[in-house]
């Protein structure tokens, strides 16, 4: 910097200046210097050039007129939240706009019910926690940036944070966006439903860098509060051993909601700024928080304790209360800004690895640090396997800041040779164009750029970020797996697409894991079935009604290989928990069918499986009336879902069961007293009538106590099923399902009911039929708002000859 | 220049470029900036201003800075809300500090300054206790006059009147006031309560006479303050009574005047540098006695804290103070209350707990939090009359927060605050009242008799 930089002769005519002050107002218009020099940088330290003018529109009328007038004048438009991104991605070059979304901040009530709320892009990811509070929800993504960072910039970067662990990272809890794209049209993404089949655009656009579309809304997902928590701090004479606690951890089949770690250097920052009283001479010091019934999170931390000991922690401690737990999260949260004090400049990483390659690298780093002369400070998340390397040097020093840059990129090498990604929260924005192509291959990069050019083909949104150049060499597709692999250090399955679901499921379940999709127990045909193969399940999302599952495939499902109608393999993804590094092609073509590509093989990610499930027979009589019981002990159920596995409420009140029950599944940790408590609190909702029947199963087994004629045949066999969902916003429709169905299964995790009748589907309720005599059919047409001419010009990129299927809907209107 | 003061300049400016490098630009502040929330403009934030300030530091020589970079300065509030949200610990307040010393020559040729709404001979009386009395007298006639004319939504319908009768309301408004009288006190706290006066109305507390006697507590030195002595003058009087109460050694130096707060935020820096001069001798008497110099305005120990090492030590801001002291016990008082933390005492001294400490210890009184509690109020003394605007918006966002904690009452412990929440509830909520935290404690420990 050397002195205030002469006023830059713009492109742009006066007239283009007067007709966005025309449209914006006096507090919506900035062109001075001042607010230009401001809104050149983020948090990044990366400069661009200085802005033409900085758009601050106060409502969406006002953005969409801003993003049709830089359309027609050609200027690119880079969309910023509040600046608080470590790659770069609001820097604007010198002949953009700069549209802020500080003003865009309205709430709307929370839909505790449903667990969601509807925001604008420019709420802070704090305000939406702050705003459900009363709620006994929150908002799980938690970035450090989160008190200041906007829910736009956390969609546009698909933002994480420590309890992503167990919660998953922004995509997770999107459920659906409104978003305007290069023209200013506005569209709609996604019925706002738990699950949902097709081509996900949600997935696509999360993570996209503001590259393809602008968000005006969000509906997002809201998490109950835990019961209890419980949050240990542990110190390790050495780093090392500190990475293999972590692996050894969670290998044991404990699932902490977040394991984070601090090296030595950013340790004594903290302890300098805040003043802790932590020991500064330790290697590390990691936080692991499990959450849970308070009995339970003490269990979990004294089995914690003892195995971090065992793995050489000098020191283990528990947080004694809320205030010590705030404290010693603090300690982590303000990591990075402490990191200030220590010096002038540092290349901010974020590299991420297969969890079991976390000690390898920890060492390797030590090596590069020494080789190249410069200091690395290190913040890790660490439970994902993602780091934050900080490589310090002095930006006054040409020779340190080169060492600087060469070490931050032997660190990304050494990452990308253990089978990591560059970037699995902070994006890649300008700062990692250079790496990409190491990580991606060919077809996918061009697969990515045809994209880009669909949604936005005169290059106005974000231009420069994301996508490297024509001349970037990239690297050879990875090699399509032969045989099924199972990655126990790395909590991870590859396996190619025509393996059979089920005996991989059953080889992971030996060692206490499972894909927790709850394909496991289908062995007579409802659903994917005994039949179903990983191609399927990467195919069609589900496997059928999940039993105990937590999820869909499209939230454990991390590397993709597939190939497009042209028959040109690409790979996608990589085997790690959280991966921003390009457009997220792997989720968005999960649950797509084989309509864009044929998957070839993937990787999901293991978790551990529940002890054992509870199992409750409770007669329901007058069923009718006691729509309002079932109700409450849906509710219930949801609260008790302790991540390890679903809880299922099988319902059967039809005319042919001669006795009228209800089945709950209650998969969990094996704790007597847990599950007494539970029968009394549901015995307690029931109105007081005891269960017919009671009793604990082991989990492997629980499949048998299901297909064994404990429960009427037709919740397992029937040939034809219905998913059905209750959409969003519809005050007036407040049952959990349609009341005139009486034989379904209410899942927790997905948030679904399953019905073999999908005509008892009715207002506010979203049905898709999944089978029908035992075949899987695919999605139905898209939500209106969807925009069907960027399906089909995506269609034609993955398949422009048509050698895939085609549903009728996608069919080109004017063919 | 003399060599000596080139030398000076230089090395004045690379430790400002070595504050600024603190600065990792992560953000974190933003949420915590007042100007910044309410205007969502980055020129308006902490982060903002620090670029622009590395901007200009190497070019303090040069013609021309732009004066929409000294703006973003003179926008800054000064509530130091930044420097206690920070990670790297930038001192913002002492960058902005050297940054006016070393521009404020340019500052006359800066333009697009904003104009004061208020006249500036107006301003510079405002740390006058006569003047001040005077413009209380003529608020509280306006205000009754606008009443009987306009009925109890006044306010409201002069919220929206054009510029300068606008800004001439937000004057009259902003005023603070406190119950003159112990039995108007009384009165009022009695009835948001539902209770009557357990306590002898009018009892051992309600001593009129500045009792002298020496007690067995420490020696206090007693800082009026311009504002307390003039608007809240029941209130400066039951916190003296308190002090008695808990067994203080009281005296009130005669000569003291202004702390100079009002004086710095007017950029009159030679009348703050003569009013602390002045100050200084007033109380250097008591110092050398071992007194403790108390102040009831977090406003002013902030500012006489500001004197210097020495002087920081021997000032303790009066909720500090109280939370120390062996008080008589207090009362039932079943109120669910707020406490609004002045940015002087949060950011400027730190102090968070010691409030709330005093609050927690009356029974019956539940305390609540509200929400954004770190993020100033929009008054920031003589800042509220020169950015009518803004300060107004902020005025309605503490407000609609401290209405949403769902409290009874709001209370806080500075005249600035006092005077911007109470204009801002008459607006949005004509019903919740809003006092000093000494006149509630001193009901209290009423109650308690």
């Amino acid at each position: 910097m050397s002195g205030i930089a002469p006023d830059q002769e713009s492109g742009s005519s006066p007239a283009f200046l007067a007709e966005l002050q025309e449209i914006l107002g006096v507090r919506g218009f900035h062109a001075d210097e001042a607010i230009r020099l401001v809104y050149s940088r983020d948090a990044s330290h990366l400069t661009g050039g200085r802005p033409l003018a900085v758009a601050l529109p106060a409502d969406e009328a006002q953005l969409r007129r801003v993003i049709r007038l830089c359309r027609k004048a050609e200027v690119p438009v880079v969309c910023r939240g509040t600046g608080t991104g470590l790659s770069g991605g609001a820097v604007p070059g010198p002949d953009a706009v700069v549209v802020g979304t500080s003003r865009l901040t309205d709430l709307d009530p929370v839909d505790s019910y449903g667990g969601r709320v509807r925001v604008q892009p420019g709420v802070l990811n704090d305000g939406v926690t702050r705003h459900a509070a009363g709620h006994g929800l929150h908002f799980a993504p938690d970035p450090s940036s989160q008190a200041a960072s906007s829910i736009g910039g956390n969609i546009a970067e698909n933002a994480g944070g420590p309890h992503c662990l167990r919660h998953g990272v922004t995509l997770q809890h999107l459920l659906h966006l409104e978003w305007l794209d290069a023209d200013g049209r506005l569209h709609r993404t996604g019925r706002g439903l738990a699950v949902e089949r097709g081509l996900d655009l949600l997935s696509l656009l999360c993570g996209s860098e503001g590259t393809l579309g602008l968000v005006t809304a969000a509906d997002l997902r809201l998490v109950a509060d835990p019961a209890d928590v419980s949050t240990l701090l542990a110190f390790f004479p050495d780093l090392e051993d500190a990475a293999r606690a972590v692996v050894g951890l969670l290998g044991e089949g404990l699932a902490p909601v977040a394991v984070e770690m601090v090296d030595q250097a950013v340790l004594a920052a903290v302890e300098e700024a805040f003043g802790f009283g932590f020991p500064t001479d330790v290697e590390a010091a990691m936080i692991v928080e499990f959450v849970g019934r308070p009995q339970e999170t003490v269990e979990d931390g004294d089995r914690a304790a003892a195995l971090l000991a065992g793995h050489g922690a000098s020191d283990v401690r528990r947080a004694a209360d809320e205030a010590e737990r705030l404290e010693l999260w603090k300690c982590r949260k303000k990591a990075f800004g402490a990191v200030g004090r220590l010096t002038p400049s540092y290349v901010t990483m974020d590299v991420v690895v297969p969890l079991g390659e976390l000690p390898g690298l920890v060492r390797e780093i030590q090596v590069i640090k020494a080789g190249h002369g410069v200091d690395v400070i290190t913040a890790f998340h660490a439970g994902d396997g993602n780091l934050h390397p900080g490589v310090c040097y002095d930006d006054r020093d040409p020779d340190q800041t080169r060492r600087a840059h060469a070490a931050a990129d032997d660190i990304i090498r050494a990452t990308l040779a253990r089978g990591g990604s560059i970037t699995g929260e902070h994006g890649v924005g300008i700062e990692k164009l250079h790496a990409l192509p190491w990580q991606i291959d060919g077809e996918t990069a061009r697969l990515q750029r045809g994209i880009k050019d669909i949604f936005d083909p005169r290059e106005i949104l974000n231009p420069g970020k994301l996508h490297p150049g024509a001349e970037a060499t990239f690297r050879p597709v990875e090699p399509l797996p032969a045989e099924t692999v199972f990655q126990w250090a790395n909590l991870t399955v590859t396996a190619p697409a025509d393996t059979p679901l089920a005996g991989i499921q059953e080889a992971a379940l030996a060692k206490g894991f499972w894909i927790p999709v709850g394909a496991v127990f289908h062995s007579s045909g409802c659903g994917l079935g005994s039949a179903g193969t990983v191609g399927d399940l990467v195919a069609h999302l589900v496997a059928g009604p999940s039993f105990c599952g937590t999820g869909t495939a499209r939230q454990f499902l991390l590397e993709l290989w597939a190939e497009t109608g042209a028959g040109r393999l690409f790979h996608a993804g990589a085997p790690v928990f959280k991966n921003v590094a390009g457009y997220d092609l792997v989720h968005m073509l999960c649950g797509s069918g084989r309509v864009w590509a044929q998957p070839l093989a993937a990787t999901f990610q293991l978790r551990p499986v529940p002890e054992s499930v509870g199992c409750w027979r409770f007669p329901l009589a007058d069923r009718k009336r006691r729509e309002p019981d079932l109700d409450r002990l849906a509710r219930y159920l949801a609260t008790r879902d302790d991540g390890l596995g679903g809880p299922v409420m099988i319902v059967d009140a039809s005319t042919e069961n001669p006795e009228p029950e209800v089945v709950v599944l209650l998969p969990g940790r094996s704790r007597p007293w847990d599950l007494d408590q539970a029968g009394k609190d549901m015995e307690a909702i029931l109105g007081g009538s005891p269960p017919a029947s009671h009793l604990e199963l082991d989990f492997g087994r629980a499949g048998e106590f299901l297909d064994s004629g404990l429960i009427p045949d037709w919740a397992l066999s029937s040939p034809d099923w219905t998913f059905l969902a209750r959409l969003p916003g519809e005050d007036g429709d407040r049952k959990m399902w349609p009341a005139n169905i009486d034989r379904w299964i209410w899942q927790s995790a997905p948030r679904l009911v399953w019905s073999p009748d999908p005509a008892g589907s009715s207002a506010g309720w979203h049905a898709d039929r999944f089978c029908k005599d035992g075949h899987i059919l695919p999605a139905c047409a898209p939500a209106p708002g969807v925009p069907l001419d960027f399906l089909r010009d995506m269609k034609a990129l993955f398949d422009p000859s048509g050698a895939l299927e085609t549903p009728p809907w996608l069919e080109d209107e004017n063919a | 220049m003399p060599d000596a003061q080139v030398t000076a300049t230089v090395s004045a400016e690379r430790q400002l470029d070595n504050l600024l490098r603190q600065c990792v630009q992560c953000g974190l502040c933003l949420p915590h900036c007042a100007t910044w929330l309410a205007t969502g403009n980055e020129v308006q934030s902490p982060r903002g201003r620090l670029l622009l300030l590395g901007e200009m530091l190497p070019s303090t020589e040069a013609v021309s800075v732009p004066g929409v970079f000294l703006q973003a300065f003179d926008q800054c509030i000064g509530c130091r809300a930044c420097e206690t949200a920070c990670p790297s610990g930038v001192p913002f307040s002492l960058l902005e500090y050297g940054q006016q010393r070393a521009v404020g020559l340019l500052t006359d040729r800066a333009d697009g300054l904003p104009r004061p709404a208020v006249p500036g001979s107006v301003l510079r009386r405002l740390d006058r206790t006569g003047f001040l009395g005077f413009m209380s007298g003529v608020a509280g006639l306006a205000r009754g006059l606008l009443a009987a004319l306009a009925g109890r939504t006044w306010r409201h319908r002069l919220a929206g009147s054009p510029a300068g009768a606008g800004q001439l309301v937000r004057l009259l408004g902003s005023m603070p006031t406190s119950p003159r009288t112990d039995g108007e006190l009384l009165r009022m706290l009695d009835g948001l309560s539902g209770g009557k006066s357990g306590g002898k109305s009018g009892g051992e507390l309600q001593g009129e006479g500045r009792s002298l006697q020496p007690g067995p507590g420490p020696r206090i030195a007693f800082f009026r303050g311009c504002a307390n002595a003039a608007l809240l003058p029941g209130t400066s009087r039951r916190l003296h009574d308190l002090l008695v109460e808990a067994g203080c050694r009281i005296e009130e130096p005669v000569t003291q005047d202004c702390c100079g707060a009002l004086a710095a935020h007017t950029g009159r820096p030679g009348r703050a540098a003569d009013l602390r001069g002045r100050n200084r001798e007033a109380f250097s008497g008591a110092l050398a006695a071992g007194a403790v110099i108390v102040a009831e305005a977090a406003g002013c120990s902030h500012e006489l804290g500001q004197y210097g090492e020495d002087f920081q030590e021997k000032v303790i801001d009066a909720t500090v103070l109280l939370a120390g002291l062996d008080l008589p016990p207090a009362g039932r008082v079943p109120l669910r209350v707020v406490y609004h933390d002045p940015c002087h005492a949060r950011h400027g001294q730190g102090i968070v707990t010691e409030p709330r400490q005093l609050l927690q210890a009356i029974p019956g009184l539940e305390l609540v939090e509200p929400v954004e509690a770190e993020v100033c109020c929009g008054s920031g003394g003589a800042w509220g009359l020169r950015y009518p605007e803004i300060s107004a918006d902020l005025g309605r966002r503490k407000a609609a927060n401290l209405i949403a904690a769902g409290a009874d009452l709001v209370v806080t412990s500075n005249p600035g605050c006092l005077g911007q929440i109470a204009d801002a509830l008459l607006l949005d909520a004509p019903d919740l009242p809003i006092l000093p935290l000494t006149d509630l404690i001193w009901y209290a420990v009423q109650k308690g008799m």
